[in-house]
């Protein structure tokens, strides 16, 4: 029985020990964590703090984690997307002045395959540093998870047409930074 | 030309970085156990605290309580005396049908009143204490507004020679006979203490 299992036999509900519950959570729902995490930040470390933040929110507040194994996983998440989005808040100021101050827009296309792939990556992980955190989750979740938009809704706990409208203003704000690519 | 999520999925950093993060997940995993340890350490120790809190904080105000008991009795009387009912009924010395017989407050009189009240709490346009002949006793002034003033009028100038019950709460506090019409005030004579008389004054405008 691997650890996922051992977290869905055991609804965390039913164990009292809160050191306990944690580790459950933590083997049954890090990895799905992390890489919610490395999608939403610039690089592996910031994703290891934010999923730690993530955790070390559910340590200090043990009993606001519903029971049940989704339930759980949409707690998390949403803890995840709100510390992100509190980051978010603090740096994106910042990121838009110095982007202005330099002078540097994105950056065009090149020729040759390997920096011209490199240059396109950059450009998409700014363009979706763009977007605010919860946006660019759902995007996501979509496009790189496959996740079905009932899910998405379920898991953030909103509506459909919400993860609807966010997703098609998500794919605006990208169409519209990375036309170049898009045109190419 | 290529679609959002061709380009997504071409820049995505988990299909870019080969980077095994296993140390860093135990390494991660020790730390956030070690924190919910420490929470639960304390919460454990929690409610020793929270209950030396609680009966602290009873303590002080039981303490506090008592004391403004004792300094400010007249004030805090004053301030948060009880809303009292005040009705005033024709009454009959002698029983009839539809009346409803009652005891004077005090002495072994019965009167039977009336059903329905001339006045009430609504009809009073002020009430105040007065002190009987510089003795502890007090009595209680009332002032009807017009409309008070006109169905006291009314109903007493019928009854003349008859009695008039007044009505504290439901009890009849006193019965005079009436020996002329009533007009915009009166005067409810109960020998009361100052702090019964206050109370009866904030009781019967509290409820207006």
């Amino acid at each position: 029985m691997d650890e996922l299992n051992v977290a869905r036999v055991f609804p965390p509900a039913e164990i009292g020990n809160p050191v306990e519950r944690l580790a459950i959570l933590f083997d049954g729902h890090y990895d799905r964590l992390y890489r919610l995490a490395r999608r939403l930040t610039a690089s592996a470390d910031d994703a290891l703090d934010l999923v730690q933040e993530t955790f070390l929110k559910a340590a200090r507040y043990p009993k606001a984690i519903p029971s049940g194994f989704t339930k759980e996983e949409a707690w998390l998440v949403r803890v995840l997307i709100n510390i992100r989005r509190d980051q978010w808040r603090k740096t994106s100021t910042r990121s838009r002045f110095e982007a202005t101050a330099s002078g540097t827009g994105l950056l065009e296309p090149a020729n040759g395959d390997v920096e011209g792939a490199l240059i396109a990556r950059f450009s998409v992980w700014r363009a979706l540093d763009g977007l605010s955190p919860r946006r660019r989750a759902i995007v996501v979740m979509r496009e790189l998870e496959g996740i079905a938009i009932p899910a998405i809704a379920s898991l953030l706990g909103i509506s459909q047409i919400t993860v609807r409208w966010h997703l098609s203003m998500g794919r605006r704000d990208l169409s519209t930074a990375l036309k170049a690519y898009l045109e190419e | 030309m290529k679609s959002i999520t061709e380009l997504l999925r071409d820049a995505d950093p988990l299909a870019n970085e080969s980077r095994t993060y296993s140390e860093q997940r135990d390494y991660r995993r020790k730390i956030i156990l070690a924190a919910a340890s420490r929470t639960r350490d304390r919460a454990v120790a929690e409610p020793t605290s929270r209950i030396t809190l609680l009966v602290t904080l009873g303590f002080v105000v039981v303490v506090v309580l008592f004391l403004a008991e004792r300094m400010w009795s007249p004030l805090v009387s004053n301030v948060y005396a009880a809303p009292v009912r005040f009705e005033v009924k024709l009454a009959e010395e002698k029983p009839a049908a539809g009346l409803l017989e009652a005891k004077v407050s005090g002495t072994d009189r019965s009167v039977y009143l009336h059903p329905e009240a001339i006045v009430t709490n609504s009809n009073i346009s002020r009430a105040y204490i007065i002190q009987v002949d510089h003795s502890s006793k007090y009595s209680v002034g009332v002032e009807f507004n017009p409309s008070g003033t006109e169905k006291i009028g009314a109903a007493t100038a019928r009854h003349i020679g008859k009695p008039v019950a007044v009505l504290l709460d439901g009890q009849v506090v006193m019965a005079p006979i009436i020996r002329a019409q009533i007009g915009e005030s009166a005067v409810i004579t109960g020998d009361f203490s100052r702090t019964e008389a206050e109370k009866i004054v904030k009781g019967i405008t509290t409820t207006r």
